[in-house]
């Protein structure tokens, strides 16, 4: 059974039922020094879905990311972002080194400026969902580089956000580190029904993760290939070794090298 | 290895102290050199101990001075600092003005100063301070610049107001070089303080350590003018370890600079 489909036109999904969370109409975007960071491009993120974005280093996956959460402004086209909290999460940990892991992970609440009685629970959540309960305490210095990862996404998730935008969260990471983390990260948003825009470079990470994957070009950034993930949630190991994760790497592959051009 | 290390810290500069002022005491008995040109540190010990209530009453003269003058060169730089980061333009337009501070000597100022303001001890003050004042404003600048760009991001992402980046982002982030710049500023405070104190000429029961200085001179009392030389010498080498102190403090849990000595 075919692990990839492409999504087609003419068959009504739930895509055109329901509306997007994110829909980028004809965006693009040129960095003032001329460098064209993404051709203008074409996205809806649904809700529910696990959306990866796959490509090579500098197509513009992260420029893509920035102007979801609005912290670029596009130079051309519209960017809709329907969802109401963001969680962005960093291709660094980024935490504030002098203040402690539950510290950072409570920034967020305490920048919202909003009057909460259960900060202390949220952020008990939080750390619970990555598992870093026994390291509140602790500063980020005193953390492997996978638990800082493990702060970071804890403070995304701090205020409850219906998007989660992650930015190749675990790319310096080694490869076990990173399995764990991608397993875990699957568990907790599939626990709280989350809808997540994941930009990688990992065609692993990608068949693993992804409930649909936009396989991108080169600079300037286009969208290749939108490809649906088929197979069902909860994703374990056993996934990780089959027959038919192979044969989807192996089908992503093919897309991602006729994509740039056939060879190297 | 740290203990040995640790112990080394302390004995090895002790024992260059030592060995130093052995050498000049025994080249002053064995070259027979006069009191008034260079005498024994013994002799200066002795002054020190002989003269001690003239000599730390002009330490707190200085001291104070000094101190008046550190602590308003770090409110104003700090302020001065806090100003220029609000926008590119304002830094523009004014550090130059604080470059001009820093380059004008502060012995070709302080005469003006003395005219302009009645009050001799203020008049020392706000010498001591011109001469200070730079170093904390150009750190604490850099500091409150230097600032990871994700987490800039990351305050922007929540909405974060400007004076919660600035309390919140920029203050912490600053300390480093802040702790810095106060290093650099307690010493020349205290330069400041002295080097007023001697184009000032202040005397009677104003008078500071340098005015005991210039007056030792005169009456060619050499091992006094030591004797204040050396607590002038201390003086600067116990603000710079408070300073040196009140940094570890505050960054020992999280910033490179600290971490070894922690562990």
């Amino acid at each position: 059974m075919p692990m990839l489909t492409r999504p087609d036109p003419t068959e009504p999904s739930e895509s055109t039922t329901t509306e997007p969370v994110v829909s980028l109409r004809g965006v693009s975007k040129v960095f003032p020094n001329g460098t064209m960071a993404l051709a203008p491009v074409d996205l809806s993120v649904f809700e529910g879905e696990f959306l990866t974005l796959l490509g090579p280093s500098g197509c513009g996956k992260s420029t893509l990311l920035r102007l979801v959460a609005g912290l670029l402004n596009p130079g051309e086209g519209k960017v809709e972002c329907r969802a109401g909290k963001i969680g962005f999460v960093f291709q660094e940990p980024t935490l504030m080194p002098w203040a402690r892991v539950r510290d950072n992970v409570r920034l967020p609440l305490e920048l919202s400026g909003q009057v909460m009685d259960d900060v202390e629970r949220r952020v008990d959540a939080a750390l619970a969902a990555v598992g870093l309960t026994d390291f509140a305490g602790h500063r980020p210095r005193e953390l492997s580089g996978g638990m800082r990862m493990r702060a970071s996404i804890a403070r995304a998730l701090v205020d409850e956000p219906s998007l989660l935008l992650m930015d190749e969260p675990f790319g310096a990471l080694d490869e076990i580190t990173r399995n764990r983390l991608d397993a875990d990260l699957l568990a907790v948003c599939q626990a709280r029904r989350l809808t997540v825009l994941f930009v990688t470079h990992s065609i692993h990470e990608a068949v693993f993760l992804s409930s649909r994957v936009l396989v991108m070009s080169p600079r300037p950034g286009r969208v290749l290939a939108d490809l649906r993930m088929d197979e069902p949630y909860p994703r374990g190991d056993d996934f990780r070794t089959s027959a038919r994760f192979a044969e989807t790497t192996r089908d992503l592959m093919q897309v991602l090298t006729q994509g740039s051009g056939g060879g190297l | 290895m740290s203990g040995f290390a640790g112990a080394l810290r302390l004995t090895a500069p002790a024992l260059v102290g030592v060995l130093f002022l052995v050498i000049w005491q025994g080249l002053v008995g064995f070259l027979e050199i006069p009191v008034y040109v260079l005498p024994s540190p013994l002799r200066v010990a002795q002054a020190l101990v002989e003269d001690r209530e003239l000599l730390l009453g002009s330490l707190l003269i200085t001291l104070k001075i000094a101190v008046a003058a550190f602590v308003l060169a770090v409110v104003l730089g700090v302020l001065a600092a806090f100003v220029f980061v609000q926008s590119r333009w304002l830094e523009l337009s004014l550090f130059p003005y604080a470059v001009l501070l820093q380059v004008t000597p502060v012995v070709a100022i302080a005469p003006l100063i003395i005219i302009w303001v009645d009050n001799m001890q203020l008049a020392l003050v706000i010498c001591a301070t011109i001469v200070a004042v730079f170093p904390v404003i150009s750190n604490t600048t850099l500091g409150l610049r230097s600032v990871d760009t994700g987490l800039l991001d990351l305050f922007r992402l929540y909405k974060a107001g400007r004076w919660q980046v600035l309390m919140r982002l920029r203050v912490p982030s600053a300390l480093p070089h802040f702790f810095g710049g106060m290093r650099i500023a307690s010493g020349l405070a205290l330069i400041g303080a002295v080097v007023s104190e001697f184009i000032a000429g202040t005397g009677g029961n104003a008078g500071g350590l340098a005015y005991q200085i210039l007056i030792a001179g005169f009456q060619l009392n050499i091992p006094r003018l030591f004797a204040a030389l050396f607590l002038i010498a201390l003086t600067g080498v116990l603000l710079f370890m408070a300073m040196v102190w009140l940094s570890r403090l505050s960054l020992r849990h999280w910033h490179e600079s600290e971490i070894s000595a922690e562990a």
